[in-house]
């Protein structure tokens, strides 16, 4: 079944103004993907439109077959559950735990379930010795994990992280890989909106750009993000990995290598001559 | 669903534009709020109230501000309701008249203010301050909060669309879960608001904030021929009004109270 179908879809926010122009493609259950492009491209744009927070101007959107012309919020945040870029816009309650709590009780579950996905999800995301002191008490990298783990409590279908490493240091970086990592393995439709391409090649497998409110490519990761002209129209830098690939293309290296192993391969076959 | 968005705040952003409304002086726009405002608050009758909220909206038409003025004055519509079923209970005699004079009242100031934050700048605000003598830290903190309106507009709306995302029903139950519900978005709000109020604070220190006691401005403005002229007649016609309404001497069609 497909997660997310995307149909001809336009959207402004002033009459004429396209933000999104024409946008299509499919996502199928269990895949990763990774929204990309330059600022002001229509990124977050897009993802407000799976959860319905904005209706399509012209065109439709579906999550798991339900328009979402025809949903609420409510009804289809169940199905796909949003982590918002910065967890200041959202963090409120006088508890991590509260916090935790608050879409539970807002889709009704029994204060048995909330009480277990509750203590389990703090496990899961080492913040159960957190759970009575106030969020703005925690550190930024655990005030994002917070933020993921208030949404991943109620375990919706399709998740989506808009820049979820953007201002975390490399050891919460690591952390938030780790849980997408958990997720992708546990067959989860995950998506994510990010500029770093790094954390895209290690996580994703297929990659959708955006320039200007229009879809540029979508493709494999890997060759959507060693490719030259992708990578300028969308204002990104490849990864280093790649770019040392590039730089060594001489010697016989493809461009296409993302991955640390691949480029170890390729020097040590190189040196090997 | 899209009727949560902050939309009465955009009505209150300086859009630049050449027009003969914007090109005004600040302090000969401040006279005409302030003339037009009293003459609102001066009758509890609708009809001279309707009247200054009609003549606001040819200033409007000559600002070409029609579209951001009207998201303001939809944005105030359920107030409005709520100015006229608290004063036509409130109210101990002529409960209608009361109620619409009230309702119009409001109608008509927010017109006004409008009128004056869509068609002046907050740097011309700020020197217009200055030059009437108010320090400039206090003008500074008038002109950061006018410039703040679209960035709390933004946080807002990312607020509102966090929490939703999260199964919060805003439009759901009777009005007092309403509130309630509005406390996660008031919270991180709040908040959210404050901590931004600190970096900004420590952001004008490092570029030397205060470090001197009197600064130069990079541009300044001047009252002209049109200003003037303007304020001049504002004026006069406020003292005339006055005079008349004081003297009881003003057509009694003025006084009409709705009946009922």
């Amino acid at each position: 079944m497909l997660a997310i179908e995307v149909k001809g879809l336009y959207f402004y926010y002033v009459k004429g103004e396209y933000v999104l122009e024409d946008i299509n493609f499919e996502i199928e259950e269990g895949e990763s993907v990774v929204i990309m492009g330059s600022n002001g491209a229509g990124k977050t744009t897009l993802i407000k439109h799976f959860n319905g927070l904005l209706k399509p101007i012209k065109g439709h959107v579906k999550v798991l077959g339900k328009d979402t012309k025809e949903c609420t919020v409510a009804e289809l945040s169940k199905l796909v559950g949003i982590v918002f870029q910065n967890p200041g816009h959202q963090l409120f309650a006088e508890t991590v735990e509260k916090e935790v709590r608050f879409a539970l009780e807002n889709f009704g579950f029994s204060e048995n379930e909330i009480r277990r996905r509750v203590s389990e999800i703090l496990k899961y995301f080492a913040l159960e010795k957190y759970k009575n002191l106030s969020p703005f008490n925690l550190s930024e990298g655990e005030k994002k994990r917070l933020a993921i783990a208030s949404v991943l409590v109620y375990e919706p279908d399709i998740v989506v992280l808009d820049e979820p490493t953007i201002g975390q240091d490399a050891i919460q970086r690591k952390k938030i890989a780790e849980v997408l990592r958990g997720l992708i393995r546990d067959g989860k439709t995950v998506i994510a909106v990010t500029h770093d391409v790094e954390f895209a090649v290690e996580l994703f497998q297929r990659a959708i750009i955006l320039s200007r409110g229009r879809l540029i490519a979508d493709g494999d990761v890997k060759d959507v993000l060693t490719d030259q002209e992708i990578l300028k129209a969308a204002n990104l830098l490849p990864s280093q990995i790649t770019e040392c690939a590039w730089l060594l293309r001489d010697l016989g290296f493809p461009n296409c290598i993302v991955s640390i192993q691949e480029l170890e391969e390729h020097i040590i076959k190189a040196l090997r001559g | 669903m899209s009727h949560f968005r902050t939309t009465v705040l955009r009505g209150f952003e300086f859009k630049k534009k050449d027009t003969i409304i914007h090109r005004l002086d600040p302090r000969a726009k401040a006279v005409y709020v302030f003339v037009m405002s009293a003459i609102t608050l001066l009758f509890t009758t609708p009809i001279p109230i309707i009247m200054t909220f009609l003549s606001s909206l040819i200033v409007v038409v000559f600002a070409k501000v029609v579209k951001e003025w009207s998201s303001t004055m939809k944005g105030i519509i359920i107030l409005s309701l709520f100015i006229f079923v608290v004063n036509y209970l409130v109210a101990p005699t002529d409960k209608l008249n009361y109620a619409v004079s009230m309702t119009m009242r409001l109608i008509a100031l927010t017109s006004i203010f409008s009128i004056f934050f869509l068609t002046t700048s907050p740097e011309d605000f700020s020197l217009a301050l200055l030059k009437l003598g108010v320090p400039y830290e206090y003008t500074l903190i008038f002109t950061m909060a006018l410039r703040f309106i679209p960035t709390l507009a933004k946080d807002l709306q990312m607020i509102i669309d966090a929490q939703r995302s999260r199964g919060l029903e805003l439009e759901k139950g009777n009005i007092i879960q309403r509130i309630k519900r509005f406390l996660p978005i008031l919270v991180p709000l709040v908040i959210y608001e404050i901590k931004r109020s600190f970096m900004v604070a420590e952001a004008l220190e490092a570029r030397a904030f205060g470090a001197v006691e009197s600064r130069t401005y990079f541009y300044e403005i001047r009252m002209k021929l049109i200003d003037w002229a303007l304020s001049t007649s504002l004026i006069i016609s406020l003292v005339l009004i006055l005079y008349l309404y004081f003297m009881n001497i003003l057509p009694e069609w003025l006084f009409w109270k709705v009946p009922g």
